[in-house]
């Protein structure tokens, strides 16, 4: 069967999307019989739309000059195109406005509004307007599903359904690469936050204002979509206390060495109260990760504590939690084989 | 480890043959099994048949308690040392916070003496500086009462911190 897909947001994530999409859509065809095509692909300032389907590969080879191929419409937005589109799953991908959740939570209602089932990479909209978003989807029997929003392609929210069995008590996490990777370096190498940032910088895991991630912001987003899908909670941003780490100092990491703690910046749902704060973990801890990877500890009612851990960032990491989406989607629509 | 620990005082009536190196034998079983010595009282005016009655005090990890008193009994059993009895004293629980920021110029005795006014006590206190002027690291070991939990402690500690903007990392 034919799934018909409009991406919106052509940045990193969109792009890999893209990648993935062209390397398995045989491989789908023939394992599913799933055809997908990807008729739109938006951007800010205009979209490339294909009613029969845009060949991927000739985007990917336009790299950044895809507005130069034929059928790319300038200044039409996402938004004003959606009632028009004729597309069965609404992939988002857009950057995340971390105040307003837009422009991708206007696509998301949008989209939902003209019963397309929507996969979203984009974390803001779920974060501000989780409860609206899901009813929405509820009301219209529409699929939503945004698993890359929380440690990428880390089974963070879909591990749900391996334990409907169980229940899930309380979440601890580290949910941004960049504030582990200076917690890290603090730790490993005695350096101090402005030196371990720069060095994260230089290395391209933080970007040149990193307070989203750093303060806490990201991590606190996550959180809260990690809670209100996992635990069944209605949160929303504002509703996280919220402590960075620009104030740990070498010194700090160095005075609790010695009785075998770490400090690392965990994002905590416990006790129906949603915390992203530095926190002392036992070195030994399975949360005392290093580098840039993520990790979340749930604890269940009937077996202890489950990990899960895994790289929480990067392109294809992101692109195959959407395609795992669109798939799962699929399947529920049985558009499958 | 744990971030917060439940710890007992214990007391072990033994007696001891009034030998030299009987004393070692019976602290060394202890203090390898986790045991934190606190006291040891001689009773030589009660010695019997060359044995002298000796009760020695540690605290142990609330954790550890059982397989460690097990370890101990063993281990004195075959340095022919009997336990006559064992006193199980109050429990405290401990935890470990940091604090940064100008902890010493916002008077860290009016922070001790206030916690202390509630039971919470410090029974360690570690600090590195960089300069006088600059913001001081310092690590806390506090003890806190069996009947208090440890949100209300953290409360009691945020409180303080943020009347003296300090920066509270707790586990």
């Amino acid at each position: 069967m034919r799934v018909k897909i409009c991406l919106i947001g052509k940045g990193t994530v969109g792009t890999s999307f893209l990648k993935l999409v062209n390397i398995k859509k045989e491989e789908f065809e023939q394992k599913f019989n799933l055809e997908i095509i990807v008729t739109s692909i938006f951007e800010h300032d205009g979209a490339l739309i294909k009613e029969n389907g845009i060949n991927l590969k000739e985007v990917l080879d336009a790299e950044t000059n895809f507005r130069n191929l034929p059928y790319w419409k300038k200044n039409v937005s996402a938004k004003e195109l959606i009632p028009t589109l004729n597309a069965n799953i609404c992939i988002e991908t857009t950057p995340t406005n971390s105040k307003t959740g837009e422009p991708g939570l206007s696509h998301i209602i949008e989209a939902l509004n003209h019963n397309m089932d929507v996969v979203s990479s984009n974390k803001g909209p779920f974060y501000i307007e989780y409860e609206k978003i899901i009813n929405l989807a509820e009301k219209n029997g529409c699929f939503v599903k945004y698993e890359a929003t929380v440690a990428s392609c880390v089974p963070s929210l879909g591990i749900k359904e391996n334990l409907i069995g169980n229940e899930i008590l309380s979440i601890k996490a580290i949910l941004n690469g960049t504030s582990n990777f200076i917690l890290s370096r603090m730790t490993a190498e005695g350096v101090n936050f402005s030196l371990a940032l720069k060095e994260a910088q230089e290395l391209g895991y933080a970007e040149s204002d990193p307070t989203l991630d750093i303060e806490g912001f990201d991590a606190a987003g996550k959180i809260v979509i990690l809670a209100n899908d996992i635990l069944g909670w209605s949160k929303s941003i504002h509703d996280v206390k919220i402590e960075g780490i620009s104030k740990i100092t070498p010194h700090a990491i160095d005075l609790v060495k010695s009785d075998g703690f770490v400090i690392k910046h965990l994002a905590i749902a416990e006790d129906n109260e949603l915390v992203v704060e530095p926190r002392l973990i036992d070195k030994h801890s399975p949360l005392n990760i290093a580098g840039t990877l993520n990790v979340i500890e749930l604890e269940t009612k009937y077996a202890g504590s489950i990990i899960l851990m895994g790289r929480g960032a990067g392109g294809l990491e992101a692109a195959s939690a959407l395609l795992n989406d669109l798939l799962s989607i699929a399947k529920q629509r049985k558009f499958l084989r | 480890m744990n971030y917060e620990k439940n710890r007992i005082m214990i007391t072990l009536e033994v007696k001891l043959p009034d030998t030299p190196g009987s004393l070692v034998e019976l602290i060394k079983p202890i203090s390898k099994n986790g045991g934190n010595i606190y006291g040891i009282l001689h009773y030589h005016d009660k010695k019997i048949n060359d044995l002298i009655p000796v009760n020695i005090t540690f605290e142990l990890s609330e954790d550890i308690k059982e397989i460690s008193l097990q370890n101990i009994s063993k281990e004195l059993r075959k340095n022919n040392i009997q336990i006559e009895n064992i006193t199980y004293g109050i429990e405290k629980k401990e935890i470990i916070v940091l604090l940064t920021g100008h902890v010493f110029d916002t008077d860290v005795l009016d922070t001790i003496k206030r916690l202390a006014s509630k039971e919470i006590n410090i029974s360690e206190l570690n600090a590195k500086f960089t300069e006088l002027k600059e913001v001081s690291n310092v690590k806390l070991k506090i003890e806190f009462p069996e009947n208090m939990t440890k949100k209300e402690l953290i409360n009691e500690l945020r409180n303080i911190c943020k009347e003296k903007q300090l920066f509270l990392i707790t586990g």
